[in-house]
Parts: C-alpha cells; sequence; structure tokens
C-alpha cells in the first residue's frame, strides 16, 4: 500500500534544491521557496502528531513559538550562537511537551482539540504579561524582541532544506518503522492498540514530543530571519490553521501530503496577501470545509486510496 | 498452579457493584466458561482482568504476580490478551498488518520474526488467503478471526474471548469451536464468554456463573446445568443446557 | 472590601452575558454533538446587526433584538441544514474542524467588508449608572444581565415545557428512538442550531452596548464559551449558567487584583486544567466523549 521511494529520485531531488540558489534565480524566489520549504517542515511536524495519531493539534504554535522566544532570548541577550540556540528552542520545546502531552492526549479527539488550543493561547497570554506582573524585563511582552542582523536569504534557504529534508525523512521512517505501526494502531482502534501491547500513552507523548522538538526549532530559525519577534506574531493561531489545512488539503497522514499542501497554500499566500489579504484566509476557511465534505484525505489520501482500489480489484 | 486468579473482585460504577466480591481461579490450559444473564457483569469482569478498570477491591493474579491496577498493555506483555464483543480491526491495515501488531508490541519480536509469526498465525486460524485485504472489508466471522489471531500473536497464554461467537450462524460457531479446541490443543488457556450454551457447555472444563455481578455457581457444566440457583437466574430465558 | 464587592459584581454581571451565550454552544453539542468553533461569531454577526441598525437608523440596541432574534435563527438553521448536517454522525473532531473553516470564512469576510476598525455603541443613557450601596453599576448592564439571564431561563422553558423543546430532548438522549416516535432528527437538528444561533445572536445585541465590536472578536468569544461549557459540563444548559458566573468573577477577580491581562491567561489555563482533571464540569453531568 505505499510505494518504496527510489533513493536516486531523492538524490537527484535533493542535489536540485541545493544548486538553486547558484543558478542565477532572484533573490525574491530563493525567499519564496525558503518560505515553502519552513512550511513544509512545520504542516510535516503537525502531520507526525495529528496525521499519524488522529488527535488533532490546536496548539502546535505554542510550540513554534517557545522556540522562537528561546532562540530570541538567547541571541539578543546571551550571545549564544544560532545553531545553538535554536537547538536549545527544540529542546526546551519538547521538554514543555512532556508535562503538556502527558494529560492532554488521554483526552479524547475534540477535548485534545480544545485543550491544546488553551495551551497555545494561555502560553501567549503569559508571555505577554510575564514581564509587567513579575517586575522583570525578560520576555518584554508586546513590545517584542529584536534579534541581531542575520545573513542572507540563501542562509535560511539552505537551512530550509535540511530542515524539510529532516522532518520529511523523519515522517518517512517512521510511517515504515515498528512506531509507526504503534500511531497507526493508535488512530484506527486505539483500545485495541492498547489490549494487544502498545503502550499507547507513550507513543502518543513520543510523536507529540518530536513534532514539538521540530516546531521549537522551526520557530528559533524563523525568529533569526524576522530579526523582530513579539508574542501576536509567533503564537498567532493561524499559523496553527496553516499547518493543519496544509496537511487536510495534501493528505493528512501521508508522507507527502504536506509537500503538496504547504507548497500549494505558499505560493497562493504569495500571490493574494499583498492586494487582498483577508482573501487568503477566506479561501483557506473554504478549502477546510471543502476538503472536510467532500475530500476528507486530501489530494494524495485519495489518490492513495484510488490505487489501493485498483490493486484490491485485480486481485479478486 | 493457577494460572490466573481473581480474588475478591469488586468494580463500582457510581453506586452499583458491576462486579461484587467475585473469586475464580483457572488452571493452566483449562477453559474456563462464564456464564450469566445480560447485565451480569461478566464483560465488567473481563475489563478488570484485563486493566481497563482498576478493580475497587481485590485482586487480580496472574502467574503468581499481582497485575491489578496495571496497564492493559503491560498485561498483554505479561501473556494475558482479550478480544472484544465489538470487533476493533486496525481497518486501514491490511489482515497481515493487524497481525503483525500483536507480534511487534506484544511479543516485542523483531519485524523479520513478527511477520514470520504472522503469517504462520494465519494459516492456523485458515485467514491465510485473505491476508493483503484491507481489515475494514472482510467479513465480520472472519473479523472475528481476525482479532483472535491478533489476540494469539501477541504470545498470549490465557485468551479472554467475550462473545467471540455472536451473531455467528451454526455451520461458523463449529468452525470456531475447532478453531479454538486447536489453540487448546497447542497448551493456551482460555476463559470464553457466550450466550450460546451449547458452545459453553461443550467447551468448557469448569464454568461459574455470574448474575448481577456475584459469583452464584461453580463447576462442571452438568454440575451447572442442574444447580437451581442458576436455573432461577435464567428462568424466563429461552435457553438449552444440552 | 468595597473593591472586592464592586469587582464581584462586574464579575456576577459579566457572568451573565457569558452565561447567555454559551448556553447556545453547550445546546448544540448536547444534542447533535457538533463542537462549534464559529460560535463567537455568531456573538460577533448579532453585535454587528445591532450597531449597523443603531447607526443607521437610531434604533436603540435593545429594540434590535428581535431582529438578530431571527436573522440569526435563519442563519443558523440554514447552515446546519446545507452544511453541518452531513457530518453530525461523524465524530466530533470532525466537526470542529469544519466549523474552523465556516470561522475563518464568516470573521475574515467580516474583516473584508466592514474593515478592522473597532466600534462602540453608545446610546443616550449609555454613561448613566446605579449606585447600590457604594458600587457603581451602569444602568445598561444592569439591563443585560437581566435579558441575559432572561435568554437562559427561556432557553430552560423551551427545552422543558414546549413540544418542539421535547423533541430536542429525546432526540439528545436517544435519537434512533426518537426517530422511531416519529421525530424528524433532520428538522430538529436545524431548529437546535437556530435557536442555539438566535439565542448566541441575542447575547451579540446585548454584548454590542458595552464592549468593542470588530470582526476578530469572535474567537475570545468561543474560546469563553468553551471554558464556561467545560466548567459547567458539556450539554448540560444549566450548567452555563454557573459556569458562566464563575468565570465571570474569576476573570473580574484577576483584573482587579492582578492584571487585566492576566485574566485572559487564566481562562486558558482553568480551561486547560478543568478538561485535564475534570472534563465532565465541576458537577461532573457535562458529557465526555
Amino acid at each position: 500500500m505505499f510505494r518504496k521511494l527510489s533513493p536516486t529520485l531523492v538524490v537527484a531531488i535533493v542535489i536540485s534544491l541545493l544548486i538553486v540558489p547558484f543558478a542565477g534565480v532572484s533573490g525574491y524566489v530563493i525567499r519564496l521557496l525558503a518560505m515553502i520549504f519552513f512550511w513544509i517542515g512545520k504542516a510535516g511536524c503537525w502531520n507526525i502528531i495529528s496525521g499519524y495519531t488522529g488527535y488533532i493539534d490546536f496548539g502546535a504554535v505554542g510550540y513554534y513559538g517557545i522556540g522562537s522566544y528561546v532562540t530570541a532570548i538567547l541571541m539578543s541577550k546571551g550571545q549564544v550562537p544560532f545553531l545553538f540556540s535554536i537547538l536549545i528552542s527544540g529542546i526546551v520545546s519538547a521538554l514543555i511537551a512532556l508535562p503538556i502531552g502527558l494529560p492532554t492526549l488521554r483526552l479524547k479527539g475534540a477535548y485534545f482539540g480544545i485543550a491544546t488550543l488553551a495551551f497555545a493561547e494561555a502560553i501567549k497570554q503569559i508571555i505577554l504579561e510575564f514581564d509587567k506582573t513579575v517586575g522583570v524585563n525578560f520576555f518584554e511582552g508586546p513590545h517584542g524582541i529584536t534579534l541581531p542582523i542575520g545573513p542572507q536569504n540563501e542562509f535560511f534557504y539552505y537551512i530550509g532544506v535540511v530542515v524539510m529534508i529532516a522532518v520529511i525523512g523523519i515522517t518517512y521512517w517512521i510511517r515504515r518503522s515498528k512506531f509507526g505501526y504503534a500511531l497507526r494502531a493508535i488512530h484506527e482502534a486505539e483500545h485495541a492498540a492498547e489490549l494487544s501491547g502498545v503502550d499507547t500513552l507513550r507513543a502518543k507523548v513520543k510523536a507529540y514530543m518530536i513534532s514539538a522538538f521540530f516546531l521549537g526549532l522551526m520557530g528559533g530559525v524563523e525568529a533569526y530571519w524576522l530579526t523582530y519577534i513579539t508574542p501576536h506574531m509567533v503564537f498567532d493561531v493561524l499559523i496553527t490553521i496553516q499547518m493543519v489545512v496544509m496537511s487536510l488539503l495534501g493528505g493528512i497522514g501521508t508522507v507527502f501530503g504536506p509537500v503538496v499542501g504547504a507548497s500549494f497554500l505558499t505560493i497562493l499566500y504569495e500571490l493574494l496577501h499583498r492586494d487582498f489579504p483577508y482573501t487568503y484566509t477566506i479561501i483557506v476557511g473554504f478549502i477546510v470545509v471543502v476538503v472536510v465534505l467532500l475530500m476528507p484525505k486530501g489530494i494524495i489520501g485519495t489518490l492513495q486510496t484510488k490505487r489501493v482500489i485498483q490493486r484490491t480489484r485485480l486481485m479478486q | 498452579m493457577a494460572i490466573l486468579e481473581g480474588r475478591n473482585l469488586t468494580k463500582y460504577f457510581g453506586a452499583l457493584a458491576a462486579v461484587n466480591s467475585v473469586d475464580f481461579s483457572v488452571e493452566k490450559g483449562e477453559v474456563l466458561g462464564m456464564i450469566g444473564p445480560n447485565g451480569a457483569g461478566k464483560s465488567t469482569l473481563f475489563n478488570v482482568i484485563m486493566g481497563v478498570y482498576k478493580p475497587d477491591r481485590g485482586e487480580v493474579v496472574l502467574k503468581g504476580k499481582t497485575v491489578s491496577g496495571l496497564k492493559p498493555h503491560k498485561i498483554c506483555r505479561m501473556g494475558l490478551a482479550k478480544t472484544s464483543q465489538i470487533v476493533q480491526p486496525f481497518t486501514q491495515m491490511s489482515v497481515l498488518e493487524n497481525v503483525l501488531v500483536g507480534g511487534l508490541y506484544g511479543k516485542n519480536l523483531s519485524f523479520a520474526n513478527a511477520t514470520r509469526e504472522a503469517e504462520e498465525i494465519l494459516e492456523f486460524v485458515d485467514l491465510g488467503g485473505l491476508k493483503e485485504m484491507a481489515s475494514g472489508s472482510i467479513t465480520v466471522p472472519h473479523r472475528r478471526r481476525l482479532e483472535l489471531a491478533r489476540a494469539i500473536a501477541t504470545g498470549a497464554e490465557i485468551i479472554l474471548l467475550d462473545e467471540n461467537m455472536a451473531g455467528l450462524n451454526p455451520t461458523e460457531i463449529e468452525e470456531v469451536l475447532k478453531l479454538l479446541r486447536k489453540i487448546r490443543n497447542r497448551g493456551k488457556t482460555l476463559i470464553v464468554v457466550e450466550h450460546i450454551m451449547r458452545v459453553v457447555m461443550g467447551i468448557s472444563d469448569r464454568i461459574i456463573v455470574l448474575n448481577y455481578g456475584e459469583k452464584i455457581a461453580e463447576g462442571t457444566p452438568s454440575e451447572v446445568a442442574n444447580d437451581e440457583k442458576v436455573i432461577e437466574a435464567y428462568l424466563g430465558e429461552k435457553v438449552c443446557f444440552v | 472590601m468595597l473593591l472586592f464587592l464592586q469587582s464581584l459584581l462586574n464579575g456576577i454581571l459579566l457572568g451573565g452575558i457569558y452565561a447567555s451565550y454559551s448556553a447556545g454552544f453547550s445546546l448544540i453539542f448536547g444534542v447533535m454533538g457538533v463542537i462549534n468553533i464559529f460560535h463567537g461569531e455568531m456573538v460577533m454577526l448579532g453585535a454587528f446587526l445591532t450597531y449597523w441598525v443603531f447607526t443607521l437608523f437610531h434604533i436603540d440596541p435593545f429594540l434590535t433584538i428581535p431582529l438578530s432574534t431571527i436573522s440569526l435563527f435563519i442563519f443558523g438553521y440554514l447552515v446546519q441544514r446545507f452544511v453541518i448536517n452531513r457530518v453530525v454522525e461523524e465524530p466530533p473532531m470532525i466537526s470542529y474542524i469544519l466549523t474552523f473553516g465556516i470561522h475563518l470564512i464568516i470573521a475574515y469576510t467580516a474583516l473584508w467588508v466592514w474593515t478592522a476598525d473597532f466600534r462602540t455603541v453608545t446610546t443616550s443613557y449609555s454613561g448613566f449608572n446605579a449606585n447600590i450601596g457604594g458600587m457603581i453599576v451602569p444602568y445598561a448592564r444592569l439591563a443585560t444581565f437581566g435579558l441575559a439571564l432572561f435568554v437562559v431561563v427561556g432557553l430552560y422553558i423551551l427545552l422543558y415545557k414546549s413540544e418542539v423543546g421535547r423533541a430536542i430532548q429525546a432526540t439528545a438522549q436517544d435519537k434512533e428512538v426518537a426517530r422511531l416516535m416519529g421525530v424528524n432528527i433532520n428538522r430538529i437538528y436545524a431548529i437546535t442550531f437556530g435557536v442555539g444561533a438566535a439565542i448566541t445572536g441575542i447575547a451579540g445585541s446585548l454584548v454590542s452596548t458595552y464592549f468593542i465590536v470588530y470582526p476578530q472578536m469572535g474567537l475570545p468569544y468561543t474560546i469563553i464559551a468553551f471554558c464556561v461549557v467545560v466548567l459547567g459540563g458539556m450539554g448540560y444548559i444549566p450548567g452555563a449558567l454557573w459556569g458562566g458566573l464563575i468565570l465571570g468573577v474569576v476573570q473580574s477577580l484577576t483584573a482587579t487584583y492582578l492584571n487585566a491581562g492576566l485574566s485572559g491567561a487564566f481562562t486558558f489555563i482553568l480551561l486547560f486544567i478543568m478538561l485535564v482533571v475534570r472534563p465532565a464540569g465541576i458537577v461532573g453531568k457535562g458529557i465526555v466523549e
């Protein structure tokens, strides 16, 4: 049911991606591609927890924002180098994901969605109000934090390539691994999985923490890229929505669904947001409705199912 | 020594004791039948044994170790498996993959070994021909057998069957009975809950009877069939004890 | 001491409003298992309706209530009938995602059409306050509180004393049996959603009299509704009343003694803790999947 990737194809794609910035494309295209890579990464992270286990996470931006702030504080106040900062961002996010995930992943579907949404909004509010309440100058509240000026877009382009490949790679690896079977079993019949020896809570939390790690790391990278962050920017619920829709549209639970969904929606955003700022989001809303009602498996999911049906028909 | 024991098991839902001070023990290789009118607490007792519910009083002892209060997956890994009344296959996975999960996690096998065992088990339960089919698309009797196969794959020494034969026609029931005997001949221990008396009486070495959460009788099939309390509990229900 | 009482009173008045628009949310989930993320948008639509009618035609906001009731009822009925009804049999997560999409559509269309400007509904009597034992309460707030309670009580009466209400309850308790007894389930779903929308629209009209009206106001209200309903018990209407009161008081006290921004954080933290520790609500009568 799952086509194996040909290694030559993978290598070819990776090499072409690495060469692009030298091929004379404009800075605008490099920047756009980098954006696409990061959205693939973010949507891919969301897919690891929500696509595989079926626990729809509406608080994913929480870890992204935590990562942004960790890197921002480390780099601006601590003069910590970039690579260390983003690594620590990822680790901090993953560590926070543990006490959050343990209680919430016991909740059934929709309550998990509400709890995670509450978590993300709570963290945003806390960072907004912390300094004022405690009387320090740490998070800087609504004023935001300015990071040291970063390198050119090409730098972030390459980081984007690495992160994207890492996330997709992990998604692919999970799918074919023992861990992947646990996650899928949880998605399809959690109680039966538990009765068959799967430590369901542990598997869920593991997926959640992996997702949080990369989200935190990406939050850190993008904070450096943006150079200036505020709570409203990096804890924006719209970021979670984008991750959700990109995975849904592309194919939730598939390895390349986020690639398709993120590419499509990022380009759409680029085309629309300057002249029609709200239209993009309205279209996203419509995409959600259409996908849920007509195409719940997303583009890749639907294609995969068609192939399975064809093959089953051939077998009979 | 009994391979599985329940001592003074009690489980409350609100003010109602769904299971009340139930003692039982099962020897290795035995087939224990459990009967009782609807609502007697049989499924609840299974869920308590399996760790789905923590008993309010009493213990479950598996191979000499107290397991009550442990999570189901731990109890499974220690050698106990349960089939559910409403079958729950991993619908998007193939029949083979369903059984594979049992071997991977219940027995902690490698992929290669788990796959090999899964194929053997599917042959054993006579589902070999269906191994590539999506488990969501096979018939209900096949799904029941798949559930059983998955339980076997976890390496369980004791299998709890919760109305595994509900809704099957007599031919299908005969086939399942044959399978159960095969499983028993492999040295497994079974606890069977069924409403079809012919089945329970036919395959059980001993039977315990529950009513309103309490054990009201215990003994060989003929002892139980002639027990006044049992007959009284079932009065009004059309039941054939032969 | 007076500060405490004033804060408490403010919290109670606020809580009544919260209760009034959370009741609809609870009703919809209780009857058809749908989690409605665009719930806040219905508050927003009710508020905007009142704002425009007041601004353009100078009709008193309280008099616009019949209009928002009817409009939102029709809106809710149609949306349920043609869109939401397709997912009522699915797990609630599906409706969560679907209604999130609808939330985006409504909120951002409103943003597009009406711009992000903040608006207020200021009547001639907006500034007049009552003085109760040293505590200051705007008359308008007392009126809105009274009306909010009236809405919740009215819903209760509808559910328990009318035939439609009994059909709704029957559907909520056992769909199949209700169907066998001749209840048209699809129609009841649509009516229930319409009723939920209507009372939320009324709450929106009331809210416009002392909160700012702007297109993105919906989501915070939805989250508050979540919190109220989880506190009081999902699907349990009376729970919405004192879930609202508790939340209103907690927010008011936090704003008075700590700072206003933290009251938001507290809402979310409270919601999170409730879900994890006691998802069935304080009295435990809520529906937990």
